[in-house]
């Protein structure tokens, strides 16, 4: 469980807080999508999570954020990372080694692994992310798609009871992003992982986040289920975060008095509603007849 | 015009990135090159600015092969703005970032000030900025205006919206368009398929190293067999109605299974509604 | 796509080498050269550096490795060469002479710095830096930290050059010219373009040095590396013959 309470971040070299009054509790196995406009503070949000807030930025801390039972601010960042794993934005520079397999092992033998369960942990994460085939390959070769993976299956690999991810997909196309939110999906539900990830593309938070923070400003606007934050379509248009188009299309339908019913969020919702509006004027024509 | 014909090119002589491509962007076009990552689209990109020559083959910029041309004559012709803006950015305030492109070229005058003056205002930058403390969605528009100051005819957007929100995306496509309808070709490699499909006339559809098709957006856009080839995933309207059409076979033929945009597609069921309900 | 200085994979006897006596054996070779002024000597270690970069298919890399000194130590052979006035008169200058002295002197310069680099960099081109590392902690208990700091000064140089390609490529798609005009002209050129690199490399090592750090680096010790580095009797063989040709260097050079 992730616990922050009156939450607010002021970075050394800035005048104003990032984020302020943040208050968010993150249920454990919870897959958690975290977005907003530029500058809107959901990176640092994220950093306060895993333990670089405060430990790698100074700054101005009030307020606590609690991570599995842990006082960000009271242990040290080590300890918090036995727990926590993140996945930097830049991944070409948080690679350690040049090859798959010594990138895996790295943090495995850092945190002391026995020597013994190594081999199986490794093995596991490059089943988990599909590329148990990349073991042996240099890192240089790899696609923007597979490094993304060799950089997940490296914390997977260190089974943490919670995933921080900064933008995973930023660089790839929309088909490698559908594969990498499959692969987290699936193995944070078969492992009962924390997902919490920053995310700019917002059609996909919708398909597999539980819950959506919309972060303006610093503050937490909406803390919800997807579908629920969807029915704000304007106030988040308005704080610089665009709807999937499915869900504008609905919103517009509602609007105008033909259809009422959930939002949708996604193409397949949209189907159902555009049978719903479509039936309902048939149904309309034959009364009328 | 651009005009590749039957062009292969590899990096350090290795595996070819390009295999036998050929099309032809006619001056005043809007075309985006689309496909997952590695298709070959940024090797394209560089081929047309002459930052990498074929291995075979022939890139023709108005008619003359890119292996004459100096890379000053190309950047005259060929305006290229990169992913990143980072490595593009190099000057202490926005004015000297915006004159850059003409001191290398050696063509500052008093002309080129003016001009530089003009897009600085319309783009909302103040030139005394320090181009390194602006935002990304800022410096990428930076970027953007110092390649459209040099007024090439032709500019080129490598993933020009990555990396930026909803609405600086917005901001740097309109302005995109915008040129575009003052009769500047625009060439763009685009992985979000909404703004592909609210911006480019035409797409040309990259898979493997290869050309898989070349058309008009929303009609590739509606070709099932081939956005499964090159892995494309169809904006959500377009998806919406062949979904529909071919659910509901009888709505196929209808506005509804041919509605491309959100406002076709509104229009499409509401006026469903209203032509069923009323003439009878 | 191979860079510099980096890892080539292979199953050669070189590679399957302890790391630890690899290098080693290549500091052995490489001290031998400056024990001695033998050029018969210079010359069969310099043959047999590429009879090594052969057996490991790595004499692509090892020619260009040999030019890029050769160029270097030719700075260091003229001045030899114009200060070095000994032996039969070549050709007289104001201040002396070019002499048969000077010629084996630059030859000799020349001979020595590439048959001790080879080997030194070859070292580089047939180890992961992580087993380079992981094994230098493991078996001389240098501190993690040092090793780790060599590691990602290595790990960065072709991230670097490869940030350094990128923009000069978007400056030459600008119309920048970094082929034509004169050096200084390039240079001026070339120094603006400075600050991007600076400003994405402060970037890029703040994120690494917090990547590592997030995934246990200061937990590590030398226990804590999964992989053994035994020394094979390969190695043992291999150290011994290293040890053999220095010790014909220090002769070579006592008598002589």
């Amino acid at each position: 469980m992730i616990e922050i309470s009156n939450f607010s971040f002021t970075y050394r070299e800035s005048a104003d807080p990032v984020v302020r009054d943040i208050n968010l509790t993150i249920p454990d196995g919870a897959f958690v999508g975290i977005t907003g406009a530029a500058g809107s503070g959901k990176s640092t949000l994220t950093y306060a999570m895993n333990g670089i807030i405060p430990h790698c930025y100074p700054g101005d801390f009030y307020g606590s954020v609690n991570v599995c039972g842990l006082d960000t601010v009271e242990c040290d960042l080590t300890e918090i990372s036995r727990r926590v794993g993140s996945v930097c934005q830049d991944i070409d520079s948080q690679m350690v080694s040049s090859i798959v397999e010594d990138e895996m092992l790295y943090g495995l033998e850092n945190f002391g692994v026995a020597h013994e369960e190594i081999e199986a942990r490794v093995a596991e994460a490059l089943d988990a992310m599909g590329i148990a085939d990349l073991r042996d390959r240099t890192i240089d070769s790899l696609s923007g798609g597979q490094k993304q993976k060799v950089a997940l299956a490296a914390i997977v690999a260190l089974r943490p009871e919670v995933l921080v991810l900064d933008e995973p997909t930023a660089e790839l196309d929309p088909a490698s992003s559908v594969a990498v939110y499959e692969l987290l999906r699936r193995y944070a539900r078969e492992h009962g992982t924390t997902v919490v990830i920053v995310e700019q593309k917002i059609a996909l938070l919708c398909d597999y986040a539980d819950l959506l923070v919309v972060i303006d400003d610093g503050r937490i606007r909406f803390a919800d289920r997807p579908e629920n934050v969807l029915e704000h379509a304007d106030e988040l248009l308005a704080i610089g975060v665009n709807c999937p188009r499915s869900t504008t299309l609905c919103h517009d339908l509602k609007a105008a008095g033909l259809y009422e019913g959930a939002v949708c969020k996604n193409v397949n919702d949209a189907v159902a509603m555009a049978e719903q509006v479509l039936a309902l004027a048939s149904s309309e024509e034959g009364g009328a007849r | 015009m651009i005009e590749f014909s039957h062009v292969s090119a590899s990096y350090d002589g290795e595996l070819a990135v390009l295999r036998d491509v050929s099309f032809r962007i006619e001056d005043g076009s809007f075309v985006a090159f689309v496909g997952t990552n590695g298709a070959g689209k940024s090797t394209t990109m560089r081929l047309i600015n002459g930052l990498l020559k074929p291995t075979e083959g022939q890139v023709l910029i108005d008619g003359t092969p890119t292996t004459e041309l100096k890379t000053s004559e190309l950047a005259q012709r060929v305006g290229f703005l990169f992913q990143n803006p980072d490595r593009q950015i190099c000057n202490n305030t926005v004015r000297e970032e915006m004159m850059f492109g003409f001191k290398a070229l050696g063509k500052e005058s008093p002309e080129a000030e003016v001009r530089a003056d003009e897009i600085m205002a319309a783009f909302g930058l103040n030139p005394d900025d320090d181009p390194f403390l602006l935002n990304r969605g800022t410096r990428q528009l930076l970027a953007l205006a110092s390649i459209i100051v040099l007024q090439p005819p032709v500019v080129v957007l490598d993933e020009p919206t990555t990396g930026l929100d909803f609405r600086e995306c917005t901001k740097v496509m309109e302005i995109i368009r915008r040129l575009h309808e003052r009769g500047t070709t625009v060439v763009m490699v685009c992985h979000d398929m909404e703004v592909v499909a609210d911006y480019a006339e035409s797409i040309i559809v990259m898979s493997a190293g290869r050309v898989l098709a070349q058309g008009p957006t929303y009609e590739l856009l509606r070709d099932r067999v081939l956005t499964q080839e090159a892995s494309l995933v169809a904006p959500q309207m377009v998806a919406l109605s062949l979904a529909l059409g071919s659910q509901h076979p009888q709505l196929a033929n209808t506005a509804v299974g041919q509605a491309n945009t959100l406002s076709e597609m509104e229009r499409a069921l509401g006026l469903e509604i209203a032509e069923g309900g009323e003439p009878r | 796509m191979t860079g510099f200085l980096e890892y080539v994979p292979g199953n050669s006897l070189l590679h399957r080498m302890n790391p630890v006596a690899k290098l080693f054996c290549a500091l052995l070779i490489s001290v031998a050269c400056f024990c001695t002024s033998n050029l018969i000597f210079l010359a069969c270690v310099l043959i047999f550096d590429f009879a090594l970069a052969a057996h490991c298919k790595m004499t692509r890399q090892a020619m260009g490795l040999a030019k890029a000194v050769t160029i270097f130590s030719l700075i260091l052979a003229v001045i030899q060469l114009l200060t070095n006035s000994t032996g039969m008169v070549l050709v007289p200058l104001p201040w002396g002479y070019i002499g048969t002295g000077g010629v084996i002197g630059a030859v000799t310069i020349i001979l020595r710095l590439v048959a001790a680099a080879v080997p030194l960099f070859l070292v580089m081109y047939v180890t992961k830096m992580t087993d380079l590392a992981n094994s230098v902690v493991k078996v001389l208990h240098v501190p993690y930290k040092y090793a780790f700091t060599f590691t990602s000064t290595v790990h960065f140089i072709p991230v670097f050059m490869n940030d350094m390609a990128g923009i000069m490529e978007a400056q030459t798609a600008r119309g920048v010219q970094f082929d034509q005009g004169s050096i200084v002209k390039k240079i001026r050129l070339m120094v603006p373009l400075c600050i991007p690199l600076l400003v994405s490399s402060v970037r890029k090592t703040n994120s690494a040095a917090i990547a590592a750090e997030v995934r246990g680096f200061n937990l590590r010790t030398r226990e804590s590396g999964y992989k053994q580095y035994p020394f094979a009797t390969l190695d043992v063989v291999s150290l011994v013959i290293c040890v053999c040709i220095l010790v014909v260097a220090i002769l070579l050079g006592v008598l002589l």
